[in-house]
């Protein structure tokens, strides 16, 4: 291979990664104006911010992405006056920022699609470059000192005058590791003028027999005499920043310099005066606070494929290490069980971590919200606190990617209708602002998002109105309050005058439900007329493993769901079954349970065993019953979903392969549930359902 | 007594578990205290010409050889140290602890 065909073929492998690096800069460049914007002055947020411009400009040089490269560098630009503090971030310039880091995102996907720029592109740019020009040009360097007065501007204005520094530097653990080498800091720092009085901590380095080789054990302490800023000093340490405890500060010039001219002099009293302190925080195992927006090292990428294959695998090693196990028994050679039962274990701890590898909290996706609903409130003229809690609730990553277009979509909705104008609020006696809060937390085996709202609520009439006219109710039909409200999530349903670019086309509301329903999920609102609304969302936690209990019908296995049993009952020790406006009921500690007769249900034809089971469920706030025949414990159930045939199936979420080959289905428990405390004269079997 | 010992030309963090082992298997033939009289003063003397590239691993790595060694009741001497290991040492403010009786070389 020439060189050029050998660069380019490392451009083309290497660019996806680039792509998917840079756009992470972007998302944490964005998150850091957000946050800027509560904490204007925070220096190290500043700092992050630079680095990360810093970061996507150098990357795209490398990848020869020029557009790229010269548009950042303006951001940069702007993003060094701020972070030194020449410039104050006022709103203005953060919403120009945020609206350049949405340009850089279109050049990078323009590099990824290699799609050529458009006159029309260009112009945009353009445009964007002569703002920020216009920012960070106008005042440039002064020699003013702020008013902050922490800050030795003198020393750093004055060009070309030596300044004496004094620098203690705690080098990071890792640092070795991570491929960053103290030593030419060091010598780069002697290359900007001249090291005196280096001291280093050689006796806190251990023997040979205890030092980790690859460990770094270093710190320093040293004078600098320089004429470089304060700036291209700390650029020495601009990559190991979040890993040591640095300090630089100006001092007065050591005695025996002479004349030391008058720019020194000030140097002198603008050190005295503050004697300037910055400690970067220190990166540690035991985990203190560190800038945002840097890069944990503790992690690893991995590519989403080659995660799914291993769980797609541990899945069948679950079913193989059961099949293995059943034989064990029947051979029933002692030391076999035994060695099947260890492998057992094992693997249920595999299973159990590479489950794990899968979740990510899902505080990043609602990360993701602040900037829509920032951009959304200020379209509609609305003012909005949002609130955000339980973010480091995990969920499966396939879940993630498939919640956020609707939890988007129920966000605008809730700021679109929900949430009313600062003028209509104060007329009906609330605060301007609005509240919305996002809210996740783990319940019973699911994860619970929770999207609430202090707007006007649902309007019933009008609900009841519009569902009567789109034929969706027959008119003299009676529905509880509960099931007004939850009409809009029927198709076609959408009481907006208008449509909106938002909402209100009328085909969001049921999609969104549609799409949490294939996660195997619910979504239920609930509302109070003045006061807001709640839309409350339920998502399994895992999709491809659980606990299953194992339970038989006759001939047939079906598998329980073990996070929604709550216990066992022999019914023997039940009082007799009774009908109850049709529903079958139960007695259990003196609390009336509704039972489900799977037998029935699904028309299994064997006769009821003499002593039946009554397994007490759990789904959501119900509690229900179902009697089985036998119990048969406790087993690790490998999801396969079920063919599209049967996907009009209610009741049954998919199945699994037993240890002896035969199939076990597995219960839906929350529509089990509804069955269980449904009103009907009629008790129609499930079967006939599916034709 | 001493056998002729001299350091790896390199002395970076990718060689640093090797030059590890090296250096302890040096502390190791050193003769202990009760065989021969050892005099606190008596040196390892560690031929450093070789060495042609070093980072702040390697650096470590002879502080803690030093270490070793004065544990022994020896001293490290590294004689005729390459420019790169002078300037390195120079650098890090290692001089006195490290190239302490040194031959000057011009």
């Amino acid at each position: 291979m020439s060189e050029s065909d050998y660069d380019s073929s490392f451009i083309a492998e290497a660019l996806p990664a680039f792509v998917s690096e840079a756009r992470e800069h972007l998302q944490s460049l964005e998150q850091l104006l957000l946050e800027l914007e509560s904490r204007p002055g925070d220096r190290d947020l500043l700092d992050a911010l630079f680095r990360s411009a810093h970061t996507i400009k150098g990357s795209a040089g490398i990848f020869g992405i020029d557009d790229v490269v010269a548009f950042t560098h303006h951001v940069e630009a702007l993003l060094e006056q701020l972070r030194s503090g020449r410039k104050e971030l006022t709103p203005d310039l953060s919403t120009l920022l945020l609206k350049c880091s949405d340009q850089i995102h279109l050049l990078i996907d323009a590099a990824q699609t290699q799609q050529p720029d458009t006159a029309n592109a260009r112009a945009i740019r353009e445009e964007f470059v002569r703002q920020l020009r216009a920012a960070y040009e106008v005042e440039g360097m002064t020699a003013e000192p702020h008013a902050d007065a922490s800050r030795d501007v003198a020393a750093e204005s004055i060009a070309g005058a030596d300044a004496h520094w004094h620098i203690d530097v705690r080098f990071g653990p890792d640092l070795l590791r991570n491929g960053m080498d103290p030593l030419s800091i060091l010598t780069y720092l002697a290359t900007l003028g001249q090291l005196s009085d280096v001291a280093c901590n050689s006796t806190d380095i251990p023997d040979l027999d205890t030092i980790d080789p690859e460990s770094c054990y270093l710190a320093c302490r040293f004078g600098l005499t320089t004429d470089a800023s304060r700036e291209r000093i700390e650029g020495a340490f601009s990559f190991v920043r979040d890993e040591c405890v640095v300090r630089i500060e100006a001092v007065s010039p050591p005695a025996g310099l002479g004349n030391a001219p008058p720019a020194a002099e000030s140097v002198t009293a603008a050190g005295t005066a503050a004697s300037n302190d910055r400690e970067v925080a220190e990166k540690n195992r035991e985990g203190q606070i560190k800038a945002p927006a840097a890069d944990d090292s503790r992690y690893i990428r991995v590519q989403a494929e080659r995660l799914d294959h291993v769980i797609n695998v541990v899945g069948e090693l679950v079913i193989a290490s059961a099949g293995a196990a059943l034989l064990a028994r029947e051979s029933k050679h002692r030391r076999l069980i035994e060695s099947t039962q260890l492998i057992d274990d094992l693997v249920d701890e595999i299973r159990g971590g590479a489950l794990q590898l899968r979740m990510v909290p899902i505080g990043d996706t609602f990360a993701r919200f602040r900037r829509t609903v920032r951009d959304t409130a200020a379209k509609l003229g609305k003012e909005i606190n949002l609130e955000v809690s339980g973010g480091d609730t995990e969920l499966d990553k396939s879940v993630v990617e498939h919640i956020v277009d609707p939890l988007m979509h129920l966000v605008r909705n809730a700021l679109d209708h929900g949430i009313e104008t600062p003028a209509q609020r104060v007329a009906a006696g609330k605060l301007p602002a609005g509240t919305l809060s996002l809210g996740a937390c783990h319940d019973s085996g699911s994860i619970v998002i929770r999207i609430v709202d202090d707007g006007r609520g649902i309007d019933r009439e009008k609900v009841l109105q519009r569902a009567r006219e789109r034929g969706l109710v027959s008119s003299d039909s009676s529905l509880t309050d509960a099931q007004t409200v939850n009409l809009i999530f029927e198709p076609g349903f959408s009481t907006a005058e208008y449509v909106t670019d938002l909402s209100g086309r009328g085909v969001g509301m049921d999609v969104v439900r549609q799409n949490i329903e294939s996660l195997r999920g619910t979504v239920v609102v609930s509302s109070t007329p003045g006061k807001g609304s709640c839309i409350e969302i339920r998502l399994p936690l895992t999709l491809a493993i659980i606990d299953g209990f194992l339970v038989s019908i006759g001939s047939a296995k079906f598998i329980l769901p073990l996070v929604n049993v709550i216990e066992v009952v022999e019914t023997e020790r039940l009082p007799d079954l009774s009908y109850e406006s049709g529903r079958m009921v139960t007695q259990v500690r003196g609390q009336l349970l509704p039972v489900v007769d799977l037998r029935t249900l699904y028309e299994l034809d064997s006769l009821p065993a003499e002593r039946m089971s009554l397994v007490v469920l759990q789904a959501g706030a119900l509690r229900f019953g179902v009697m089985v025949d036998t119990l048969l414990g406790q087993h690790q159930t490998v999801i396969k979903p079920l063919a599209r045939i049967f996907s009009g199936l209610r009741g049954i979420s998919g199945s699994t392969i037993l240890g002896n080959g035969d199939v076990a289905l597995i219960f839906d428990v929350a529509a089990l549930s509804e069955r269980a405390t449904k009103t009907s004269s009629k008790r129609s079997s499930l079967s006939r359902e599916i034709s | 007594m001493s056998a002729s010992y001299s350091l790896p030309s390199e002395l970076t963090i990718y060689a640093a578990n090797a030059v590890r082992t090296t250096f302890q298997e040096w502390v190791r033939q050193l003769p202990k205290g009760r065989r021969a009289k050892a005099r606190p003063d008596k040196p390892l003397v560690v031929d450093a010409a070789n060495v042609m590239e070093i980072d702040a691993a390697g650096l470590q790595l002879l502080i803690a050889l030093a270490r070793s060694v004065a544990v022994k009741k020896h001293r490290l001497e590294l004689s005729q140290p390459s420019q790169t290991l002078r300037n390195a040492c120079t650098t890090f403010g290692l001089v006195a602890v490290l190239l302490q009786g040194a031959e000057d070389v011009p």
